[in-house]
């Protein structure tokens, strides 16, 4: 039932996991959804009486219009990409991750928790902090993984409630050991000097974003060149499958789990050393929950990820100077991302 | 008299591939028609077409002197199409007269149990299909839910019934019921499109016979006169190499040892398979044989019993251990256990070696020299693919068998488990698995060979066993076989 056999077998597999990753027409397919949302974005703003051209250039030039600016944008592209690729690797094995809220905040807790406890210098200050903050994204994942394999509860349930439970935790340790007493509301002292992370002079571009391409990168490698990726998208395509190859479901789920809890724990560490310099009640502005949208908008291809992390970054980064300038809230970058998810799904989930 | 359907010139392409290439088919009323043909011949891409579930390219279909053009299965079946498909599309925790009534207009929009129930019954006495229509669906065989499909069309007013390899998943005696409801469908004027790989059924219920070859009908014969070798030569456009029978010959020491094992479904069960020796296990499917194999295999687990393979205990060892040791297994659901459809043929041949050479080094894998041995493996067993990167949903269902055999084969194991490997397969690809197994076994292997299909099991086993409730019900040499003894022992205990 074959085409004629192809001439080059072997280039064709070394190519091969780019091809799959970004499958033929998948790329354009998800590009024409942006598109379409920001189509449906500006009927919208032309509805509320205002030039959708300026409102975007607002947007553009709030986005990338000055060093500053670029350097806010990448920040806030940060945490998406970390928590994005983590989800990812997540979907990919057919596990619905949706705890990376949960997890960012739980990692700011660690990164505060060391970074107050253990006044260590510079760089192993925040080398400390930072894998506190990924050890306690783990653990947090742990919990959620623990129920999920011991008490056979779906894990769409135990990541998304525990969720709520660790944005109640950050309440909690910032009214007790880690806040700062008589700051008027939750938050913990600045932290010391040698654990805020580099900042890019006149950018202000934290150096989270590069450890978060160079994550993205190392997870793309995994998920195609490693034993371990290979097992991943085996047991997300057909878990009896997995089973005949001789891969360990529960092993499978567990590494995954810690994989992505460790990286949005890291993204909440990265967020309080390198963006508030403390940990700040609800300083996740809802990161877990769009790491989602990212993932699905980057095709589950953590490469991928970083122009749709980026893509988030800066409509939200835009969104405020839209706001001051033209006069249109800046709330309507929260309907571009629900319509770039609708769309998106509708242009990628295969039809049965 | 006019034909009930007439197809004329249907194509239908995918891509480069023409699937059907021109063909044309009548249906006369009251005929059973047979459609035979290879895997990949375009049976399936047809009856689609003429069940309105793929438009077709060209061509015209008039159907009881109605042309049917742009047409879906809902319309498809208004017009007096029924198709029955391999795997029912039955509710299994309603009844039967509820699955009747379960999207069929004319039941009404109030629920009329009681008098469908009436027309169940009816039909049921008429054509012989001993239904209850109280019956749940989960408590029925396969051959009786097959009728409550075949009640649906008749209840609907269907003239042309499509029945998908109607006797793959059915008992001997189940096989001998359906051909009788047949012939009486056949006798009320309803016209029927048998789509079969069975030569033997063909020669018994078919007046006219259609073979497909890539895309276009390469052979149709009235069936009277015809003989079976004609059959096939028609069907595989060579002659059939007639099975190498088994050679005698004296098998090694055992090899697999199994003692009392028992597990969800079956048991307890011992056999002993020795070296260069194949043990057929036939049996109507769903007496254990999946659970048997499974937990040969390490994805279920014993709950009693021992499994020894080549002198080591395995009972409790996980399948990656069980891979090592030497096990090799082919299971029956190739459709998500065998293989991953959405990969390529290069990972899917490396699904159960991921860990070694040449796939891997270390946690890595290594893709170069992987893709040089899929593109072997793929010339040694003869898959044909585009390349060891085309994905396997694509390939036919005897192409993606073969991936299967050349991974486990390859692999030169010491003990082969295979379940239902030749299923579906056209007479061209069982004969080259049957062949593999064959080779392997005559390389020193044990076999353990599970198939419902009683004609293989007794052409390739050297030892032949009945399953029946989950139990061994007898064993006999291959060479000794009697048939009726067989039949008694697959009839089994009674329900």
């Amino acid at each position: 039932m074959m085409a004629p056999v192809s001439s080059l077998p072997i280039t064709a597999f070394k190519g091969r996991a780019f091809r799959l990753q970004l499958r033929e027409g998948l790329a354009g397919r998800i590009l024409l959804a942006v598109l379409l949302s920001i189509l449906c974005a500006a009927a919208l703003v032309a509805l509320s009486g205002h030039n959708p051209v300026e409102a975007f250039g607002a947007m553009a030039v709030g986005a990338v219009g000055s060093p500053h600016q670029i350097g806010a944008a990448l920040n806030r592209t940060t945490p998406y990409l970390l928590a994005g690729s983590g989800v990812a690797l997540c979907f990919r094995a057919g596990i619905i991750n949706i705890g990376a809220e949960g997890q960012i905040a739980v990692g700011g807790i660690g990164a505060t928790a060391a970074a107050l406890a253990f006044p260590l210098d510079a760089p192993f200050a925040v080398a400390a902090s930072l894998l506190s903050a990924a050890a306690a994204g783990a653990v947090w994942a742990g919990f959620a993984t623990a129920i999920h394999l011991g008490r056979r509860v779906h894990e769409v349930l135990t990541t998304l409630l525990l969720n709520f439970v660790a944005l109640l935790l950050v309440q909690q340790v910032l009214a007790g050991p880690l806040g700062q007493f008589g700051a008027g509301f939750l938050q913990s002292p600045e932290l010391p000097r040698a654990a805020w992370l580099w900042r890019m002079p006149s950018f202000g571009a934290h150096s989270g974003f590069l450890i978060a391409v160079v994550a993205a990168a190392s997870l793309s490698f995994v998920l195609w060149r490693t034993r371990f990726g290979f097992a991943l998208r085996v047991a997300g395509s057909s878990r009896p499958a997995a089973a005949y190859a001789g891969f360990s479901l529960p092993r499978l789920t567990w590494s995954v789990m810690l994989l992505a809890g460790a990286l949005a724990g890291l993204a909440g560490g990265i967020e309080v050393l390198g963006v508030h310099r403390r940990l700040i009640e609800g300083f996740s502005l809802g990161f877990g929950f769009k790491a989602v949208t990212v993932a699905l908008l980057g095709a589950l291809e953590p490469l991928a990820i970083v122009p749709a992390s980026l893509f988030v970054g800066l409509l939200e980064a835009g969104s405020l100077s839209m706001q001051r300038q033209v006069g249109v809230p800046s709330a309507l970058v929260v309907v571009i991302e629900g319509l770039t998810m609708l769309f998106v799904l509708a242009a990628t989930v295969r039809r049965a | 008299m006019a034909p009930l359907l007439k197809m004329r010139g249907m194509v239908r392409t995918f891509g480069a591939l023409r699937a059907n290439d021109g063909i044309d088919l009548d249906v006369q009323p009251g005929q059973i028609l047979g459609l035979l043909g290879e895997n990949g011949s375009g049976k399936s891409t047809l009856m689609k077409v003429l069940f309105g579930m793929l438009p077709p390219d060209a061509g015209t279909i008039i159907f009881r002197g109605r042309e049917l053009s742009r047409h879906h299965p809902r319309e498809a079946m208004a017009a007096g199409i029924a198709m029955i498909h391999q795997h029912f599309m039955l509710i299994e925790a309603m009844t039967v007269v509820e699955n009747v009534m379960l999207g069929w207009q004319q039941a009404g929009r109030v629920i009329r149990t009681a008098a469908i129930a009436a027309q169940v019954r009816e039909a049921s006495r008429r054509f012989g299909l001993h239904l209850d229509p109280a019956a749940l669906v989960a408590t029925l065989p396969l051959g009786r839910r097959q009728r409550v499909e075949i009640l649906k069309a008749i209840l609907r007013d269907a003239e042309l019934l499509i029945l998908d390899e109607p006797t793959s998943n059915l008992a001997p005696t189940e096989i001998a019921d359906l051909l009788t409801i047949l012939r009486r469908l056949r006798a009320e004027g309803k016209g029927i499109i048998f789509i079969t790989h069975k030569l033997p059924e063909v020669l018994e219920i078919c007046d006219e016979v259609v073979v497909l070859r890539d895309g276009r009908v390469s052979g149709r014969a009235p069936v009277a006169g015809a003989s079976r070798a004609r059959l096939a030569e028609m069907m595989v456009g060579r002659d059939l190499a007639r099975a190498h029978k088994p050679v005698p010959r004296t098998p090694g020491g055992v090899r697999l040892s199994v003692s009392d094992l028992t597990g969800p479904g079956f048991g307890s069960l011992s056999l002993d398979v020795r070296g260069g020796e194949i043990l057929g296990v036939a049996g109507v499917d769903g007496n254990g044989q999946i659970e048997l194999t499974d937990t040969l295999a390490g994805m279920r687990r014993a709950q009693a019993g021992r499994i020894v393979l080549d002198g080591r205990d395995i009972t409790h060892a996980p399948v990656a251990a069980r891979v090592q040791a030497g096990l090799a297994y082919i299971p029956a659901d190739r459709a998500s256990t065998a293989l991953v459809r959405g990969m390529s043929v290069a990972e899917n041949l490396m699904l159960r070696d991921s860990g070694s050479s040449p796939y891997a080094r270390g946690p890595f894998l290594t893709p170069v020299p992987a893709a040089t041995k899929a593109q072997k493996l793929m010339t040694e067993y003869d898959i044909r693919a585009a390349g060891p990167s085309a994905v396997v949903m694509r390939l036919s269902g005897g192409n993606q068998q073969k991936i299967v055999v050349a991974r486990e084969l390859d692999r030169a194991p010491a003990v082969l488990v295979a379940h239902q490997a030749a299923w579906g397969l056209d007479p061209g690809a069982t004969r080259f698995v049957l062949d593999q197994v064959i080779a392997l076994r005559d390389a020193g292997a044990a076999v353990v060979y599970v198939s419902s299909e009683l004609e293989e099991v007794l052409e390739i086993s050297d030892r032949i066993a009945v399953m029946a409730g989950g139990q061994f019900a007898g064993e006999m040499p291959t060479a000794e076989a009697d048939l009726k003894q067989i039949g008694l022992w697959m009839a089994g205990r009674p329900e």
